[in-house]
């Protein structure tokens, strides 16, 4: 009955690993990062950034902050931080498809020319 | 060699017969469950693809429509669907403790956060259909002849916002009045002197699209907006439809929290119900800044 113990060991082990991820103050600090990011994105989108500093800075600085919360969320809230390759490996490809559709499909439409949506 | 299961082996309670160990099968559980999550990243990126090629074509019209939406309203609705995801996040957490009366608070907690969401999306949809904006016939609040679409969101005047209420600028020419059948919202006479200031810097498919005999033609500005709004309304529906299959599986969690079955051994489906809702709440992430933020800044200036 050595292999039970030793399973129940193991499995004693897998459970220490899960509780490790993130305590209440860590989820705490993810969730107040995203609420001042909210407040942060809503005030620069009211702020006139591409005259200041460049033309579609605005756009910019609202993407790079949603990336970055995406980023959180998917990291803690999704604990992907802490699991295996294999799941890294899917979400990244959720997100490399995503870039090929809107890329090809961009250099589609902004070779065309303006010939349609005209009405 | 003929070893049974229930003799030899050690078998965790949530264990199904075709894995090996826990460790085994909560990994083909979490495998399967982003397998869905990225086709549902290619679900909505169908649609945030379709924003792309619009927005490139007439970003100008993109921010009349983004003006026209109520960004107080949007950025709450983040900070709910936030707050929601934490409480979610809690209950997968207390889930591992194998403490039920938090996991069942929690999930409670969610469940509110997430009806709050659509009561706030339910505000806003109706101020969108007094306001005729609704790009379909017959779905805005009709008005008689000589009155105006009612003013939007007009109760609720922020800090540091500025007034975009298209029905507050007077109409005085005669051919403003509809009866509002298929969205002839009025577009704020601000954002037209926006966007006659931005002609020289027009794409191509702005200067076909916008003008008739060379001349910015409003009727066809409004048009654009239209295109926005069809994208908004779906996007924000899809997402609201996700939003509703979330509580519904929230009450199933609850229920089998009830029952006490999930332990700290076996909380699968509570991790599982979690990844969906963060996932909703991702998207909610990106249409936010999308569809509210973006080409706000043209008129912050003008209060």
């Amino acid at each position: 009955m050595a292999n039970q113990t030793e399973e129940h060991n193991t499995h004693a082990h897998a459970q220490e690993e899960h509780e490790e991820h993130i305590r209440i103050p860590g989820y705490l600090l993810v969730f107040g990062f995203l609420f001042v990011m909210t407040i942060v994105t809503y005030f620069v989108a009211l702020t006139d950034l591409d005259s200041r500093l460049f033309p579609g800075a605005n756009t910019l600085v609202a993407l790079l902050i949603a990336f970055t919360k995406m980023s959180v969320v998917v990291l803690y809230f999704m604990h992907v931080r802490w699991q295996s390759k294999l799941i890294w490996l899917t979400a990244l490809a959720g997100f490399f498809w995503l870039a090929i559709m809107f890329s090809f499909t961009m250099q589609d439409y902004l070779t065309r020319g303006s010939g349609v949506f005209t009405n | 060699m003929a070893h049974t299961h229930d003799s030899d082996h050690y078998h965790a309670p949530g264990l199904q017969h075709q894995f090996e160990d826990m460790k085994q099968q909560e990994e083909s559980v979490s495998i399967a469950m982003w397998m869905f999550l990225v086709q549902e990243i290619m679900f909505f990126g169908g649609l945030f693809t379709v924003y792309l090629v619009f927005r490139s074509r007439f970003p100008m019209a993109f921010a009349a429509g983004s003006n026209h939406l109520n960004a107080f309203l949007g950025g709450l609705n983040t900070l709910v669907l936030i707050v929601s995801s934490l409480t979610m996040a809690l209950t997968v957490y207390y889930a591992q403790k194998g403490n039920k009366s938090m996991q069942m608070i929690l999930i409670v907690l969610t469940m509110i956060f997430g009806t709050v969401f659509l009561g706030v999306k339910a505000v806003e949809y109706t101020d969108k259909s007094n306001h005729g904006t609704i790009p379909v016939d017959g779905w805005n609040r009709k008005t008689s002849v000589g009155e105006h679409p009612a003013a939007e969101h007009s109760a609720l005047v922020l800090p540091f916002e500025s007034k975009v209420s298209a029905a507050e600028t007077t109409s005085t020419s005669e051919e403003h009045h509809y009866v509002n059948p298929k969205g002839e919202f009025q577009i704020d006479k601000e954002m037209m002197d926006v966007i006659r200031k931005e002609e020289k810097f027009f794409t191509k498919a702005e200067e076909i699209g916008y003008k008739s005999n060379g001349q910015i033609d409003e009727n066809k500005v409004r048009n654009k907006i239209r295109i926005f709004f069809w994208i908004y309304f779906v996007m924000t529906a899809l997402h609201a439809l996700h939003m509703i299959i979330g509580l519904g599986v929230m009450l199933w969690l609850l229920w089998k929290a009830w029952l006490g079955t999930f332990t700290a051994e076996y909380f699968a489906p509570v991790e599982m119900a979690g990844l969906y809702w963060h996932f909703v709440d991702i998207v909610w992430i990106f249409l936010f800044p999308l569809l509210y933020l973006l080409g706000r800044h043209f008129l912050a200036g003008h209060s």
